[in-house]
């Protein structure tokens, strides 16, 4: 009797600790994401670096175990800038049981708008189109959107231009990437900020500028505030450095200050404009690598973790990226530290919170990452830099602009 | 015994209307109806997603815009390069409409059938307009006059701001059978109404060939002066043509628009219009297999292509970006190459492997 007493509870502390190893405290989980953005074709040199951002903290947060035994799974797909394959993108995620979605351009989120309400699935775009937010109460920008940063380097003009009521010209992108944060750029002057807005060009595929610039400077421009992308805008600072019209210091009487918003600026134009693009002024809510701190660092340090060449680990884009798998990664680190099970509603209601003493610090950016059900632009703040020296170098501190609510 | 309905390999035609059969032998048509069943039963049978159902559609509605072209550019021998501002016409038919009513207006949402027909409607109307040059122009010059409309259309979309300036418009979502069609079948829903309009027009197609309207579009496109000799008018059946590629182009534009919820302006490049015109080519100008056969093979090259420049990225080092070339290397190289060895497209493949079944074994 006493013999199959032993037995039995040897048999029972074997099966039990049989289950003790094989199912370890707190199972493994993985959190399926999804990726799709323009690697290749229109855009794709800001997509590129942009996915190697997000490429590279996934893969930080595994490997330094920052959900503990879960894992996130983020395939990333090339869609070439069309909203089908996006679309296509999307669903094959979906299919996958994503629960987070990394978006990109203005369009395809435009376009998909209806399926992130109907699925209820938390994005992040990389667009900071101020419209995506309006389209769909689930995405998040992760900055301040386009309409903020134009709106801040107006504000700047007429908070520091010496004299009159400052001139000033608005070169846009022919397109409503180019228009929308125009638009509140006139609403803002409407309100009462000082700026005479004395010409808007909507810029082609032109080569040459002399005429425009000839006929900007005959109207009296000292300013030319610039929403597009880099290649029109290095175009634009040859020509006006060949035609002697770049002013050196911010504001010289009798030349012309160029400046810009987000896809203006960052590396890449220093590297088409040269020594043209010296005095350009630019915001963005992105800290740079030029500007030496321990962000600098880390952003190197991830880089060169993965292997990226030094172009890409220089790249605000890349910065971009590493944000937006930051957000995604914190959400889900917090959902699960609330002892909810990761879902797409959880991971929303996670975003929500995520203001307060609850704001998100990224070193990357130059403010904190705010989200709430009535807001939905993470960083608020934004940071002018200026080139001196074929560098992007700080102008002063981060600030909200005034005129945009 | 040769002379079966079901197993003749030769030609025993007694008369003209015999001659015109749309299927020559029972088999051809037993065989057209099962890959017909089997087009509507698949998707009941396997479980499928909805990214394999939205590729079978977006390769569906490309079959109907390539009808179109295939019968402006391979039928009639006029060179189009602006067809997907014609495929556009139809969808900011539907999307203008929704802008203007309401997206889940009842002539969007119910009326969905009527606005498919109207938007084609609507592609013809732009079509003819766009033809009008043909009756002075030939070849290069032509093709000239039809970018120049797809220039038109990327202006005026990008523009105007009843078309949100390019930007998505969105479409409700429809009803069938009193319910809405909601997110869960949408894409199956709009399987079987693609389907159900490719093989509407397709069969027009075949059916128009048969007739002497079609038989114009050949003459025409083979010496104009010869179809004018005959009693053809060159220049009405010129934009007769581009009338009837304005029509499938609009429809399968209107398809898009429903099946997407909506128009944007980057569907509708000029990109897409070489694209479309590299459908023709690869599946075989001037043939009605052509235009199933073409959107297949390049969606399925598309897909190849995504599938290996991401496999390359796992072992290439990033500044070598395979990926960026792969496309359109693949894409381009695919066109040389049909032209080169095989300009008569994949709907000759279609035809070699036909008169191999029809020979073997030796029923003559």
């Amino acid at each position: 009797m006493r013999r199959n007493m032993l037995l039995y509870s040897a048999i029972v502390m074997a099966v039990a600790l049989s289950f003790t190893f094989s199912v370890p405290a707190g199972a493994s989980e993985t959190y399926q994401l999804g990726l799709s953005l323009a690697i290749t074709g229109p855009t794709s040199d800001a997509g590129n670096p942009y996915s190697k951002g997000v490429e590279d903290y996934i893969r930080f947060a595994n490997d330094t175990k920052i959900l503990g035994n879960g894992k996130i799974d983020c395939p990333i797909r090339d869609d070439m800038y069309e909203t089908a394959i996006t679309k296509r993108n999307f669903e094959d995620f979906l299919d996958q049981g994503m629960v987070f979605f990394l978006s990109y351009a203005t369009g395809a989120n435009q376009a998909l708008a209806q399926d992130f309400n109907e699925v209820q699935i938390p994005v992040i775009p990389a667009s900071m189109d101020k419209s995506l937010m309006e389209a769909s109460p689930y995405i998040f920008l992760p900055i301040a959107s386009y309409s903020h940063q134009y709106v801040s380097v107006a504000e700047y003009v007429a908070a520091n231009h010496k004299g009159d009521t400052a001139k000033v010209a608005a070169f846009i992108h022919p397109s409503a990437f180019g228009r929308a944060p125009l638009a509140d750029f006139q609403a803002a002057v409407a309100a009462g900020l000082k700026l005479e807005l004395v010409e808007v060009v909507e810029h082609g595929k032109d080569l040459d500028n002399s005429a425009l610039l000839q006929r900007l400077a005959g109207k009296g421009v000292q300013y030319v505030l610039c929403q597009t992308v880099q290649s029109p805008v290095a175009t634009l600072l040859n020509d006006a450095q060949r035609l002697g019209m770049t002013a050196k210091t911010f504001g010289e009487p009798g030349k012309i200050t160029f400046m810009g918003a987000h896809y203006t600026g960052g590396n890449d134009l220093i590297a088409l404009a040269g020594t043209a693009a010296e005095g350009f002024h630019w915001t963005t809510s992105y800290r740079v690598t030029s500007e030496k701190g321990p962000w600098t660092d880390w952003q190197m340090e991830m880089a060169k973790k993965y292997a990226r060449d030094e172009k890409t680990a220089n790249s605000h884009n890349y910065a971009c990226g590493i944000m937006a798998a930051q957000v995604t990664v914190e959400a889900i680190r917090r959902t699960r530290e609330g002892g909810k099970k990761i879902t797409r509603a959880t991971l929303y209601e996670t975003l929500n919170q995520m203001n307060g003493d609850k704001a998100f610090e990224s070193l990357v950016a130059v403010g904190p990452v705010t989200y709430s059900a009535t807001d939905r632009m993470g960083v608020d703040n934004v940071q002018l830099y200026v080139v001196k020296e074929g560098r992007f170098r700080a102008v002063g501190e981060p600030f909200k602009p005034k005129y945009m609510k | 015994m040769s002379a079966n309905r079901f197993f003749a390999t030769g030609n025993f035609f007694t008369n003209y209307r015999q001659e015109q059969r749309i299927f020559r032998t029972h088999l051809d048509r037993a065989f057209f109806v099962a890959f017909l069943g089997s087009l509507f039963a698949w998707p009941l049978f396997f479980d499928v997603g909805n990214r394999t159902m939205l590729v079978a559609n977006n390769i569906l509605i490309a079959v109907v815009a390539v009808y179109g072209l295939n019968l402006v550019t391979g039928f009639a021998g006029l060179i189009s390069i602006g067809h997907a501002a014609f495929v556009g016409v139809g969808a900011y038919t539907v999307a203008g409409l929704a802008r203007f009513l309401g997206e889940s207006h009842a002539l969007i949402v119910h009326w969905w059938p009527l606005m498919i027909l109207a938007s084609g409607g609507m592609g013809a109307i732009f079509g003819a307009f766009v033809g009008l040059p043909a009756m002075r122009l030939k070849h290069l010059y032509l093709a000239i006059a039809t970018l120049s409309f797809q220039m038109i259309f990327s202006w005026a979309i990008q523009f105007m701001t009843t078309f949100n300036q390019g930007q998505m418009i969105p479409v409700g979502r429809v009803i069938w059978m009193g319910g809405q069609v909601g997110r869960k079948e949408h894409y199956l829903f709009w399987y079987y109404v693609i389907l159900i309009v490719a093989v509407v027009c397709g069969m027009a197609v075949r059916n128009l060939l048969r007739s002497r309207y079609g038989r114009c579009l050949v003459a025409v496109r083979d010496n104009d002066r010869a179809a004018d000799a005959m009693g053809m008018h060159p220049g009405l059946t010129k934009i007769y043509a581009f009338t009837l590629a304005g029509f499938f182009a609009g429809v399968a534009g209107a398809l898009h628009a429903y099946m997407f919820r909506g128009a944007g302006f980057e569907s509708f490049t000029l990109h897409h219009s070489i694209t479309y015109l590299a459908m023709a080519i690869v599946g075989g100008l001037g043939t009605l297999p052509g235009s199933l056969l073409g959107p297949a093979a390049i969606y399925a090259l598309e897909l190849q292509v995504e599938h290996m420049s991401e496999w390359s990225g796992t072992f290439l080092p990033d500044s070598f970006n395979l990926a960026t070339a792969l496309r359109p290397l693949g894409f381009g190289l695919m066109i040389v190459l049909f032209l080169m060895f095989e300009p008569r497209g994949m709907a000759n493949w279609w035809r070699i492997c036909r008169s191999y079944v029809k020979l073997w074994p030796f029923r003559y």
